[in-house]
């Protein structure tokens, strides 16, 4: 690996609405103005990692094309990133690029999925993340341009481009930004970063194939299986019903309620796993049942899952990651399906390689 | 006011297209199938054609598990030594 690779400029006049509009020139937007990529400014991102600038992070595995920590942070330039961001991006990157994650697929496909990123940990308070009201919505600039710059590496170096290697059917919101935290304050169970398994202090950013946002409201339930009901049956509904896998944010209202009664994190996944199932002959009535399919995702001889007359949402408990997130008030939790599991996308971390002072 | 460029600084890969055939009468045709729904009806289907006004004839049958994914190239390197020419696509 070399230290001394040099990297392409692009000479402007010094004028920076005029940047603005050549940055439009060169394709190299998601339709909003971007930050003009200026050197300062990148060099001051890498130097949140510390690594050589064309230390590689990822490759795309159709075309090759590598992403470097160099390439990484000029997109995060672009999307308004400050360099504390910086490592919350080369982190997601890790996570995508683990084969199993598929992001050529879940990007190039009609599905219109979105890498979703989950911060969780320490370092999401010490950058501002907001992980509490209006938790998907806008208004943070971490959550917002960290985001933002996953879409435009994916577009920028990965050439994932709308309309010719990205062909979503109808995309959705979250490919212009799909980043929170999760919710410590208040949260009962074990962050994710701690039931990954990574060592006290050590945050992680979770990325997940996300496939729209689906609203669970219920502001009248007051046990647990009223409220994971309420999310199972979001879980289960004809259009979103797959063998893929589910992450659920449980408003702290809800979560409230869950945990209040002495729920674990496991009993609500086995709960909505066990609730979130439609029969088979519901399923064949809307034309979504394969016959062996069931096969094809656990191996030879799983035929007899389906046999028992149910379909269900993943194909167990582990496959749904639960946690909480959002302001104080509100009966509003969330299920976000995700892109094909048949496709091979399943749900990966990485840690966050920062400290937090 | 000097800026960086955002794209990937790979080197770009020589791709290269095969010679075009000069004419298929009578060639051997292969199949990669891609798993989707109706992938390998349709496939069937358009080979047949080739075969029926054509004279060819159907070699193999590849398949690939997931369809978001390349072809493993062992896949590739075998069947181009059967094959003078493959047919592909989505059948959902």
């Amino acid at each position: 690996m070399s230290t001394t690779a040099s990297f392409r400029t692009h000479e402007v006049p010094d004028d920076l609405l005029a940047a603005i509009d050549y940055c439009y020139d060169q394709g190299w937007t998601d339709g909003l103005p971007v930050v003009p990529p200026v050197v300062a400014r990148v060099k001051a991102m890498l130097a949140a990692d510390g690594r050589p600038a064309d230390t590689v992070i990822a490759r795309h595995p159709a075309t090759g094309l590598d992403l470097s920590l160099h390439a990484a942070a000029v997109n995060a330039v672009m999307a308004g990133c400050l360099p504390e961001y910086f490592p919350v991006v080369v982190a997601a990157f890790e996570a995508m690029d683990k084969p199993d994650f598929n992001f050529h697929g879940s990007t190039a496909s009609t599905g219109g999925s979105a890498p979703l990123l989950i911060v969780s940990g320490p370092y999401a308070e010490e950058i501002g993340m907001n992980a509490d009201v209006n938790l998907f919505g806008p208004g943070n600039r971490a959550n917002g341009t960290i985001g933002r710059a996953t879409r435009l590496i994916l577009r920028n170096v990965f050439q994932m481009l709308p309309g010719i290697s990205d062909k979503s059917t109808q995309g959705n919101p979250g490919k212009y930004s799909f980043c929170i935290a999760e919710r410590a304050r208040g949260n009962p169970w074990p962050l994710l970063c701690e039931a990954q398994g990574y060592p006290k202090g050590t945050s992680s950013v979770t990325a997940y194939a996300g496939g729209g946002f689906c609203n669970v409201e219920n502001h009248g339930g007051n046990t647990p299986e009223q409220i994971l009901g309420s999310v199972a049956d979001a879980m289960a509904n004809y259009g979103c019903i797959t063998l893929g896998q589910a992450v659920v944010i449980l408003a702290p209202e809800h979560m409230q309620i869950v945990a209040g009664a002495g729920w674990t994190r496991e009993k609500a996944q086995a709960y909505l796993f066990a609730q979130a199932k439609r029969s088979v002959e519901g399923m064949k009535s809307v034309g979504k049942y394969r016959d062996r399919e069931y096969d094809t995702q656990h191996g030879e001889g799983a035929h007899a899952l389906a046999a028992k007359g149910f379909m269900h949402r993943g194909l167990g408990p582990d496959d749904i990651l639960v946690t909480m997130g959002g302001g104080d008030a509100g009966g509003h939790s969330c299920f976000i399906p995700s892109w094909s599991r048949g496709r091979g996308s399943i749900m990966q971390h990485s840690a966050i390689r920062a400290e937090v002072k | 006011m000097q800026l960086y460029s955002p794209l990937s600084t790979t080197p770009k890969r020589k791709a290269v297209r095969a010679p075009a055939l000069g004419g298929i009468d009578g060639l051997r045709i292969g199949i990669l199938e891609n798993g989707k729904l109706n992938a390998e009806e349709m496939l069937n289907e358009v080979a047949a054609l080739f075969v029926q006004h054509h004279g060819c004839t159907v070699r193999t049958l590849a398949s690939k598990k997931n369809a978001s994914a390349p072809a493993p190239s062992n896949t590739l390197v075998q069947v181009a030594q059967e094959v003078d020419f493959l047919i592909t696509g989505l059948g959902d």
